[in-house]
């Protein structure tokens, strides 16, 4: 049979941006897949070495617009270790209460994206009114709905509130989960789609270096919020399944939702009790990092997230480098696309949760 | 097969129940949103401008200039993170609750302020 060389983007409503795989067809069959990256290149690794520390913050937020607080963390977190700042046990909570609520609202858009890349129309609607309700609640609390710049090194930038609003808006996501695994997760269609579409197998999610539910689902037990000292004194079960296959993709990350909403309870009975906020803030102008390299990671909604920070003791780093968590898993495709049907092609690629200003940076 | 048939059912009762529910969106231009107290909406600089220069240094796009007598604000290039407002040791810089900002002239995305009469700022 003729084989057939086909462009899948860069401009594909189902890649989330602008992704574009070349593929080689053979009839309906995929022979090989090249994922080709780099059309949202904004260069923020270079930038942060034209920028301080200070100025460099509020643009971190951009690398994955759907999980922002987690790169603000991470980036605080390692000018506040190589500084030695020690965080109040508040703060923690605060940080760890507001990551979680947006690893909800994340997963939610996830299947909400994944159900319409598959032809189901309803489920968008009602993950993005939950998610509404989330990003109404992170623009009454820090400012904006999206690129919220609400963690500072040292801290936060105000004390908490609206801690009600939180136990109504995680209340009513714990009822509406039942809605969607009725709807979703026992359909016929849904998993005649999804059950033993895309297998990852322990190898090669280990050897394609992906991280967190991806891996999960597969069966690896691999959750950096075990050692993290932000969940130091919270109690949750990570979620591991064993098959590794589209549909566990889902199942796991429903399940996760679950998980932190149990999380955000447990810091919400902390929050309520405490009152006062005790900071460590510096001196806006003129952080220097002492010299030498700085790492550090966090379990992100992509799976891990880390950055690696150089520095020769100036203003700016020398070198800053950004692990994120869907680069690997584009990378992933070329595996996984081979010999399956076109057809099924985009039901793995969303599966993996692909954000691509992630992979581009 | 009986199992496929209650799950399809199941899932038609659910998204039947959403005809009898209110619609969850806003008639934009008509009815407006509200914002909290925080919000990052047009900033807005007052008159206790000391013109000590920290906006110009934590501002990571450059927004901000300040010319002998005037304070420049170009909301074309401002991201609005809130850096200036939260770092202003005078509090001269507010975000304000404004967030229609569409315009059809340039020249009135350029905020420029007149903070004559001070002492000159100098680095």
């Amino acid at each position: 049979m003729k084989k057939l060389k086909l462009n899948l983007g860069p401009q594909h409503p189902s890649t989330h941006g602008v992704l574009r795989l070349i593929l080689e067809l053979e009839g309906e069959k995929i022979l090989s897949c090249e994922p080709d990256v780099g059309y949202l290149h904004r260069g923020l690794e270079k930038m942060a070495e034209r920028l301080s520390y200070i100025q460099y913050l509020p643009l971190v937020d951009r690398i994955d617009y759907l999980a922002s607080f987690f790169y603000s963390e991470l980036l605080c977190r390692t000018v506040e270790k190589a500084l030695g700042i020690e965080l109040d046990k508040k703060v923690c909570m605060i940080r760890v209460l507001l990551l979680e609520l947006n690893r909800i609202s994340s997963h939610l858009l996830w299947i909400g994206a994944y159900l319409m890349d598959l032809g189901a129309t309803s489920p968008f609607f009602y993950t993005m009114r939950e998610r509404e309700m989330i990003l109404k609640l992170f623009e009454k609390i820090t400012g904006q709905r999206m690129m919220n710049n609400y963690f500072v090194y040292g801290g936060v930038r105000h004390d908490i509130f609206a801690l009600d609003d939180i136990e109504c808006i995680i209340n009513t996501i714990e009822k509406k989960i039942l809605d969607y695994e009725n709807i979703i997760t026992e359909n016929p269609i849904f998993l005649q789609r999804t059950k033993n579409k895309g297998i990852i197998s322990k190898e090669t999610g280990l050897n394609g270096s992906i991280t967190g539910v991806n891996l999960r689902a597969s069966g690896i037990n691999l959750d950096l919020r075990k050692n993290d000292y932000l969940y130091s004194d919270i109690n949750y079960k990570s979620i591991i399944l064993e098959t590794g296959d589209s549909w566990d993709r889902y199942k796991a990350r429903i399940l996760e939702i679950i998980e932190s909403c149990k999380i955000v309870k447990q810091t919400l009975d902390y929050l309520q009790k405490t009152s006062g906020l005790k900071q460590n803030l510096i001196n806006p102008i003129g952080i220097k990092l002492p010299e030498g390299s700085f790492y550090s990671e966090i379990e992100a909604p992509r799976g891990l997230a880390s950055v690696y920070i150089k520095s020769t003791g100036e203003k700016t780093p020398y070198r800053l480098k950004w692990r994120t968590g869907s680069y690997y898993a584009v990378n992933l495709l070329r595996k996984l696309l081979i010999n399956e049907h076109l057809n099924d092609a985009i039901a793995i690629a969303g599966s993996l949760d692909i954000i691509l200003p992630e992979v581009d940076k | 097969m009986l199992k496929n048939i209650k799950y399809t059912l199941l899932s038609l009762l659910i998204v039947f129940k959403h005809l009898f529910k209110k619609p969850v969106t806003l008639e934009y231009p008509e009815k407006k949103f509200t914002v909290g107290d925080f919000f990052r909406g047009k900033p807005v600089l007052n008159s206790n401008c000391s013109r000590c220069g920290t906006c110009l240094k934590v501002c990571p796009s450059g927004a901000i200039k300040i010319k002998q007598d005037e304070f420049i604000i170009d909301l074309k290039k401002c991201i609005f993170c809130g850096n200036c407002t939260f770092y202003c040791p005078q509090k001269a810089i507010n975000m304000s609750k404004n967030y229609e900002l569409a315009t059809s002239k340039k020249d009135e995305l350029k905020l420029i302020y007149n903070i004559g009469g001070k002492n000159e700022y100098n680095t």
